[in-house]
């Protein structure tokens, strides 16, 4: 099927300049062009200017967004808070600054004193009430780490002493029923003294990762604030210059 | 092996961050382009950017896949411009500081030379730049998203919400605006459009 070209239809014009046309359409405006001096002469500025188009070009700028999340979700839990919010790419890449070691330097020390006094802090709660209370009471008084196996001999050695003593005051009768309530009594000491162990330990274990994560927060919260000053400082250098830029370009205009 | 923008946006709504990450670093540069050649100003086609990836993240899970995802984002973006237009048309978009004589500001900069090399590099960059100022926004948006973008008609006017025919006309109008301008400012010589 052959197509038409009517001179002056610039959508025609528009299709051909940007060789979005059918190839019907291609020669029939290719014919016209050739004959007509007017629509070659509208074909070849439209194109030049198009040319012309191709030297603008954006500033270049600092991009890298990136999504940070700290831990994996799904793109469809809502509310979202600080897992989507772009910043910079790679920061945490980049070389750290000075300050940044130094707040990182004092984070890991001022995490190992605090972890080291709570060592000591175990230690000496553990030793003064052994001492103060007496043999008879060390066992419930100390947590079981502290009860070597030689103590429990010991222990184990004065309660078949003491039955034994009960045997020969009572008869075998009452003496079998002692051994029981003995028995049954230390057990419940070794029961009682495991279970304050394991609290013991349960509570600073949570101390310890809290104030281990109270610490994170707040290096990180300064660095962050220390990011957005430095980020701040650039953004307010960038817009002079700019702003500048501006400036020449409309003085050396003026020169023209 | 390069995923493909839908694969990694399967993955993204699947909850992989690195996926949507790496759709960012593909569309990052062709977005802030269209933003700073739409509204013109550098720091706030960066906001504009951002603000497209962020609502594209917010909208992933609500993006079926009926348009390409590259054109689903200049669709957010433009609609970011739009509203960036909007708002400045309340406000001055060029405010030169008060008592400040941009002559003796020029010539505290340095010799005069390295401000000639500068303003000659731009020059031509500017004039399209200024000439690209003059068009109302729909022809502006149009000629940069087919000269800039690649995009066909049919696509420039799914974004635009106008027939095709209203694409042509607005690319041609465009087009002899700038041509005009252009000549006026000595940039058209008879050599660049014989060449055509």
């Amino acid at each position: 099927m052959t197509q038409t070209f009517t001179c002056g239809d610039h959508g025609a014009l528009v299709s051909y300049l940007y060789d979005e046309c059918d190839p019907n359409e291609r020669r029939a405006i290719s014919a016209h062009v050739a004959v007509c001096g007017g629509c070659a002469e509208e074909i070849a500025s439209l194109g030049a200017t198009r040319e012309l188009l191709g030297t603008w070009s954006p500033p270049d700028a600092q991009l890298g967004f990136r999504v940070v999340s700290d831990t994996p979700r799904s793109v469809s839990d809502t509310p979202r808070s600080v897992s989507n919010v772009l910043r910079p790419s790679r920061w945490w890449q980049r070389p750290m600054p000075a300050w940044a070691q130094a707040a990182a330097a004092a984070a890991i020390f001022a995490t190992g004193v605090t972890l080291g006094a709570l060592r000591g802090a175990t230690a000496t709660a553990g030793a003064p009430a052994s001492n103060a209370q007496g043999s008879n009471v060390t066992l419930s008084a100390m947590p079981t780490a502290a009860v070597t196996p030689g103590d429990l001999s010991a222990l184990e050695q004065r309660l078949r002493t003491e039955l034994s003593q009960m045997r020969n005051t009572n008869g075998p009768a009452t003496a079998s029923a002692g051994d029981a309530q003995i028995f049954e009594r230390v057990r419940t000491m070794i029961q009682d003294s495991e279970q304050r162990q394991q609290r013991e330990l349960a509570l600073r274990t949570a101390e310890i990762v809290r104030d281990f994560d109270a610490q994170r927060q707040g290096d990180l919260t300064r660095i962050e604030r220390a990011m957005g000053q430095m980020d701040g400082t650039t953004g307010v250098e960038v817009a002079q210059q700019r702003q500048m830029l501006n400036y020449l370009m409309r003085v050396s205009q003026r020169g023209q | 092996m390069t995923l493909t923008d839908d694969e990694l946006v399967a993955k993204s709504v699947g909850g992989d961050a690195e996926s949507f990450n790496q759709l960012i670093l593909r569309w990052e540069r062709p977005i802030y382009a269209l933003a700073y050649r739409v509204i013109g100003r550098e720091e706030d086609a960066r906001d504009v950017c951002q603000e497209t990836f962020l609502r594209a993240f917010r909208a992933l899970p609500g993006f079926k896949g009926q348009a390409k995802f590259s054109s689903w984002l200049y669709r957010i973006a433009l609609n970011l411009c739009r509203d960036w237009i909007r708002r400045q048309r309340r406000a001055p978009v060029m405010q030169m500081p008060e008592g400040v004589d941009p002559g003796e500001l020029a010539a505290e900069r340095g010799p005069v030379e390295s401000i000639e090399e500068l303003v000659s590099r731009r020059e031509l960059s500017a004039v399209v730049e200024e000439a690209m100022a003059l068009l109302p926004e729909e022809q502006r948006t149009a000629i940069i998203l087919k000269e800039y973008h690649g995009m066909t008609f049919q696509e420039i006017a799914d974004m635009q919400g106008c027939p095709l025919s209203t694409v042509k006309t607005r690319l041609y109008q465009g087009l002899t605006v700038l041509r005009r301008h252009l000549e006026k400012n000595g940039q058209m010589t008879p050599q660049l459009v014989k060449r055509k």
